[in-house]
């Protein structure tokens, strides 16, 4: 039986509202721009409702949905227990004066559940918190310079954004040094050659990039950078936004061995509620104080509530592991897909983030196709960056990923037959 | 901020280069060029670009260099060659004064003619031809400032290192078209199709590229309506249109 092929007649007409009293329409990674929705008119681009693993569109398309509004969406959409919490907690406070002692309660769970965490601060999105970790590390060092990893996404603030970026002057970049992921030998040499002037050295736990296949840290790599970084006295940062949690609830650092200095937390922290925190050493914890660095709705109870029933209910299911099991599942059935129609899937970085990539033209023109394929088929996916497990994902759901993926190589073969 | 050097290069090489383009498509250009001898105008700027222009039978041709042409004009500077574009510095030849006539009369009329399609009124663009040729002209221009930005411009050559190797088709459907090809992360405008190209970056019409290059559209809305398409290499194209934010700074 052939699979339903998706349109999106309202979504279109809604972006032409939307255009004209929104700039671009919509801005940002969820904007049809920046997500790389090639070609437009095979992507939803307003949802209408959403529950567990899925989105429905305003089209009324149902989608298996693998990018979990980016990463937020880590139980399920609408999940009742941190519903419940949330609801729970509406009923008491949210945004007061004096803030709720919920703060306190979640600051200690941060501490019980990060390996790494001595304290906790908290704000409202990933780049306040990588924000945050660079003013301490120049306040608690004096020094001006931080090390990037060339490919980095750090978030829009404009010390993390690149100099020809538009509304970017040099100066918000100029202490700015960069370094390739992996090459320690590298890193050492920077480092040298500005002995005494590098604040920090901040980096995600391993090169989960857009645009490339992802590359984990190489044996060793995390210990050798966690020695340097001691022994010069630099304040080793690690984003943790986009894998935090899906890979060990202590913190990706433990995953991989090693201590950060600060970590920041934001995507899976609470299911979707407004929430980010920084974690640090002790030693730090003097610095991070004297900042002038707060926001109107960062000591809000609610979304602390929504994070704790979040925390709780990772550990008790052990997301982690789940998210590993599932994760290679469904990528060991997408590259036989490929490889069953005569074409290479190269799957990177970690299964609980997997990235795709089509190694069957260098253009990535046939990969854009393969992925327009598949959501019009009710699989949503991006091109070009990684995509996320959740835990309402079930086997049932990865079978019937799988079968897309099989029909979607099938209609880019017919598409092109000079394939052979 | 504008690098005198840069604008020097978008000057010579994307907007007199412009007039190989304008002799072709425009009526007025060919007429000034009817039974006018073979003659060529070389530009050399210090520690600039050199290039000649070549007129020969009504067509017009830029080639790098100007070890030989018959009218010479070198400029101390890349500012005093910018003084000639934009009108306030005169050209003293250092070679081929027997020439002259064609220098102060019929190149004058060219590049008069090519500054009316360049910086067109209103309306003159009203009418359908030459708001083709205009458009058209415009999008030669602005693919060889882009190759000229990303090679010579301090915040252009930033992205020029981040795009791979390959081809960019730059095109509006059923239009013209151009090709930037990157190699070494350095840039070549081609005024012609891309036959192979591993980035593609389509508008859906010339009113579309019209609005876009005269800034009363956004780009990133429009590639939401499908009004331009864009695949492929992505990330060439993201910074390609980096480098497309700051030829607006140069040809202002």
């Amino acid at each position: 039986m052939s699979m339903k092929i998706n349109t999106h007649t309202k979504s279109a007409e809604l972006f032409q509202r939307a255009a004209k009293v929104i700039p671009s329409g919509l801005y940002g990674h969820q904007g049809p721009a920046e997500g790389c929705c090639i070609p437009v008119s095979a992507y939803p681009l307003f949802s209408q409702k959403a529950q567990g693993t899925y989105f429905w569109d305003v089209d009324g398309n149902k989608y298996i949905d693998y990018m979990c509004a980016y990463g937020p969406n880590v139980l399920g959409y609408n999940d009742p227990d941190v519903d419940k919490a949330v609801m729970e907690q509406m009923k008491i406070e949210n945004c007061v004066t004096a803030p709720s002692t919920k703060i306190i309660e979640f600051a200690e769970l941060m501490v019980d559940t990060v390996a790494s965490a001595d304290w906790a601060f908290f704000a409202k999105n990933g780049g306040d918190t990588t924000t945050a970790a660079i003013m301490t590390a120049r306040a608690a060092t004096h020094r001006k310079k931080i090390i990037f990893v060339k490919g980095y996404y750090h978030g829009v603030a404009p010390w993390c954004q690149k100099i020809d970026y538009p509304g970017v002057i040099p100066e918000d970049v100029s202490n700015n040094l960069y370094v390739d992921w992996n090459d320690f030998e590298q890193l050492e040499r920077i480092v040298a050659e500005n002995e005494g002037e590098i604040a920090a050295f901040i980096s995600t736990p391993y090169m989960h990039g857009n645009f490339v296949d992802n590359v984990l840290p190489a044996e060793g790599y995390w210990q050798k950078v966690r020695k340097l970084c001691t022994d010069k006295g630099i304040v080793l940062i690690v984003d943790d936004v986009r894998c935090g949690f899906r890979l060990d609830l202590a913190g990706s650092d433990h995953h991989y061995g090693f201590e950060a200095d600060l970590i920041c937390f934001c995507k899976a922290l609470a299911n979707g509620w407004n929430v980010s925190a920084l974690c640090g050493k002790d030693w730090l914890k003097s610095s991070i104080s004297g900042l002038s660095y707060t926001g109107s709705y960062w000591m809000s109870a609610v979304p602390f509530a929504a994070a704790i029933a979040c925390i709780n209910k990772m550990k008790e299911i052990d997301l982690p592991k789940f998210c590993l099991e599932k994760g290679t599942m469904l990528c060991d059935g997408l590259k036989a897909a490929a490889a069953n129609n005569g074409f290479h899937l190269n799957v990177s970085g970690e299964p609980a983030l997997f990235y795709l990539m089509l190694k069957d033209d260098d253009s990535l023109m046939l990969h854009q196709e393969w992925i327009a394929e598949v959501v019009k088929r009710g699989v949503y996916m991006t091109n070009h960056h990684n995509h996320f497990i959740n835990a309402s994902l079930s086997d049932e759901d990865i079978k019937h990923t799988i079968e897309v993926a099989e029909d979607a190589f099938k209609a880019v073969r017919k598409n092109h037959p000079e394939l052979g | 901020m504008i690098d005198q050097r840069t604008l020097a290069y978008i000057n010579l090489y994307g907007v007199l280069g412009t007039l190989e383009n304008l002799c072709e498509l425009a009526p007025e250009a060919k007429s000034i060029l009817t039974n006018k001898k073979p003659i060529s105008i070389g530009f050399e700027v210090k520690d600039g670009p050199s290039a000649t222009i070549t007129f020969k039978n009504g067509k017009c041709r830029m080639e790098q260099g100007c070890a030989k042409c018959d009218v010479k004009l070198p400029f101390s500077s890349c500012e005093k060659f910018n003084g000639l574009i934009d009108g306030t510095v005169t050209p003293i030849p250092s070679k081929g004064f027997l020439h002259i006539g064609f220098l102060l009369k019929d190149f004058t009329k060219l590049t008069d003619l090519l500054n009316k399609y360049m910086r067109p009124e209103p309306a003159d663009l009203e009418d359908e031809d030459f708001f083709r040729i205009s458009t058209t002209l415009m999008m030669y221009t602005i693919s060889v400032a882009i190759a000229q930005i990303g090679n010579n411009d301090e915040i252009g050559k930033f992205s020029a290192q981040q795009m791979v190797d390959g081809e960019i088709a730059f095109s509006i459907k059923d239009g013209p078209a151009a090709t930037v090809r990157v190699k070494n992360h350095r840039l070549l405008a081609i005024k012609k199709p891309s036959e192979n190209p591993r980035a593609v970056m389509e508008f859906a019409n010339i009113r579309l590229a019209r609005d876009l290059f005269d800034g009363n559209v956004n780009a990133i809305a429009c590639i939401g309506t499908g009004d331009i398409v864009m695949k492929g290499m992505i990330s060439m194209l993201d910074n390609l249109n980096r480098i497309l934010d700051r030829v607006a700074l140069y040809l202002a």
